[in-house]
């Protein structure tokens, strides 16, 4: 290729051609962004992909087109925090309805980068106490729960206390690399009560991690957290439930779980600041709350009705899998969604570096 | 557009420089350069200067980002961990590579095209497809630990996942063709009559290796360590799928600040550092030799 161009060309780059090009450069992007057309009321949910793509349309997008006309689209992308501030500081938001853990979307709304909660629309009353909050209303639960291997610890780990002792139950353990659960766990492995565990003693906690830090690998994602447990890397980790019923199911019951003590939070719909058809949006929000529809994705997902109606006609086996069952939630620790709030974005480098 | 000359690295590499043509042939030059540089600068120059100015006004205005690089223990232990792994890293990619390209220089014409169709097709491999190849391999019931097991050797599982070891083994192995290459190109044109030569005045194999061959590569070497360590330190996925959350390095670092912390300037003034690091080094290269005949150009 390089001889279809002669060698004397190759130093014609001259600092005035330079700076012309540059002047064309900043100019193009306010040119292109001019031509938007507003069309039909049309929303867009984004959340984290895979199966929750196909599952949330069914639960919540499609219903909702058919009764109102207006179309849901999925992006799977993932909203992290760096992406809904990045969408807002850019002015070009997209994301009507963000699937965001509770505590990110009020450190989020703290600092201005979401909508506030329009609870005249959104019922405050259809989720559990403390989980409709000013900038993000629970939109189901999920749970940091005790999974293992049975065919390496045939006697089953119940506790906290369990997950420490590595004489009894040998093999390495695994936490999420981003923390939430993880300092729960080693307080109350440490003799904290689940009741006294806020605002946590993050010093104590570090120091409970640090004693079982040979044994523990992190999984960064949901689809590592099963890897680790079917391929016998660790005999025990703290997992999402929903990973955990997957767990279960398909390795026949050789990897268990039990919801005690685990750590459960709810994720939240946030709303990115300056998105339009704000109406709209509460009103999906308000319209994912019914319980039937919630129920469908404890069928399809395992997430965990927010509206406790949804927990309410689950029985069975669908029931024991629910981490919003009644039963299972008075073993479960409600997660503090404040104190994550608050104090996560400093204790997470701290977490990290114990572990790096 | 009359007869401008920029000074580009390319005058600096010896190039013969050529008598200029008319400016018809310029304009065609320019029309087909303009779209490929106008998108380098809306798409790559503009943001990139954006970083930078982030890792000076976020959160406020100043270096306070600069002073946390240099005063946070935890950012040292991260750039510490980066260094190690890249250097060895680099170290072992170049010895192998050095290995390989010798023996594909060696090679008779037919081998020597096996040799080289062994070499790239790793090369052009996906990344993520070759760390998950390593976890199938190093894991604790992966094939080597099954294998060594099965036959007695070892009683317990050699941790070779999951950990430091891990991660060295699978940018090792990312990193060697990208070592060969370059060193491949400095050994093809050292003249075979030179060691011929050597033994001929009565030199032994060794001697004439690290007396003759050997230095005559230096330039190759030093291409090639500098290549190879440029890219490992911008390394992201295989620390992530081999590390197993235990081995942090800069990359991933910058993503948990953007993603999940939100210090955004922190990110911005690593990064920034982490260019200008890039950019010297390849300033170094540049120098000291032909860039485009180094990554087999012309």
């Amino acid at each position: 290729m390089s001889n279809l161009i002669t060698p004397s060309t190759r130093h014609l780059i001259t600092r005035r051609k330079a700076l012309a090009l540059t002047g064309a450069a900043i100019a193009a992007p306010i040119i292109l962004r001019s031509g938007r057309a507003g069309a039909g009321v049309e929303l867009v949910m984004a959340n984290w992909g895979g199966d929750a793509i196909p599952n949330f349309k069914a639960a919540f997008a499609d219903p909702f087109e058919k009764e109102t006309g207006i179309k849901v689209t999925i992006d799977g992308s993932g909203p992290t925090d760096g992406k809904i501030k990045a969408m807002v500081e850019s002015g070009n938001v997209t994301w009507n309805v963000c699937d965001a853990d509770s505590f990110t979307s009020q450190d989020l709304g703290s600092k201005g980068l979401l909508e506030e909660i329009d609870y005249s629309i959104v019922d405050a009353n259809k989720v559990r106490p403390g989980q409709a909050l000013k900038y993000g209303c629970a939109s189901y639960i999920y749970t940091y729960v005790i999974a293992y291997n049975s065919k390496k610890l045939p006697e089953a780990p119940k506790t906290w206390a369990d997950f420490w002792n590595v004489e009894k139950f040998p093999g390495k353990r695994s936490f999420w690399k981003y923390m939430s659960g993880a300092l729960e766990a080693a307080l109350i492995a440490d003799g904290v009560p689940a009741d006294q565990l806020y605002p946590i003693d993050t010093k104590r906690a570090l120091k409970k991690l640090e004693e079982l830090k040979d044994h523990i690998i992190l999984w960064e994602s949901g689809a590592d957290s099963q890897r680790f447990l079917r391929e016998g890397e660790v005999s025990m980790a703290s997992i999402w439930n929903t990973r955990a019923t997957l767990l279960e199911r398909d390795t026949k019951g050789e990897i268990k779980y039990t919801f005690n003590q685990g750590v459960a939070g709810p994720s939240s719909w946030a709303v990115p600041k300056g998105v339009k058809n704000l109406k709209e949006t509460m009103q999906f929000i308000a319209f994912m709350q019914k319980p039937e529809l919630q129920f469908e994705l404890l069928k399809s997902m395992s997430n965990g009705p927010a509206n406790p109606a949804g927990s309410a006609l689950a029985t069975g086996d669908l029931a024991t899998a629910d981490p919003g069952n009644a039963d299972n939630w008075k073993t479960e620790i409600p997660l503090d969604v404040k104190w994550y709030a608050e104090n996560y974005n400093t204790v997470l480098n701290d977490y990290l570096d114990l572990f790096s | 557009m009359t007869s401008e000359v920029g000074t580009t690295g390319v005058e600096n590499s010896g190039m013969h420089r050529l008598p200029l043509f008319g400016s018809r042939q310029e304009r065609v030059y320019w029309m087909f350069l303009a779209p490929v540089l106008l998108a380098m600068l809306v798409f790559f120059l503009l943001p990139l200067l954006q970083v930078f100015w982030i890792s000076f006004s976020d959160p406020s205005i100043g270096t306070d980002n600069y002073t946390r690089l240099v005063s946070n223990r935890a950012i040292q232990k991260v750039v510490l961990t980066t260094l190690r792994i890249c250097l060895t890293t680099t170290v072992l990619s170049v010895v192998i590579g050095y290995v390989i390209a010798f023996a594909v220089t060696l090679a008779p014409p037919r081998t020597r095209s096996l040799l080289m169709f062994a070499i790239l097709v790793p090369f052009w491999m996906s990344v993520l497809v070759r760390a998950f190849a390593w976890v199938t391999l190093l894991r604790n019931e992966g094939i080597i630990n099954s294998f060594l097991m099965s036959f007695g050797i070892i009683d317990s599982p050699l941790a070779m996942s999951n950990n430091e070891f891990g991660v060295i083994i699978g940018m090792t192995h990312y990193m060697t063709p990208y070592a060969v290459l370059p060193l491949l190109a400095s050994m093809d044109g050292i003249n075979p009559a030179l060691v011929s030569a050597a033994r001929g005045l009565g030199a032994g194999a060794t001697q004439s290796f690290r007396q003759v061959f050997l230095p005559l590569t230096k330039p190759g070497i030093f291409a090639a360590t500098i290549l190879v360590f440029i890219m490992t330190l911008g390394f992201f996925v295989t620390p992530i799928i081999l590390g197993g959350g235990r081995t942090v390095m800069i990359a991933e670092y910058i993503t948990v600040q953007m993603q999940q912390t939100l210090r955004w300037g922190l990110a911005a003034a690593l990064a920034t550092v982490l260019l200008g690091v890039v950019l010297l080094l390849i300033g170094l290269l540049s120098r000291s030799m032909d860039m485009r005949k180094m990554l087999g150009g012309n």
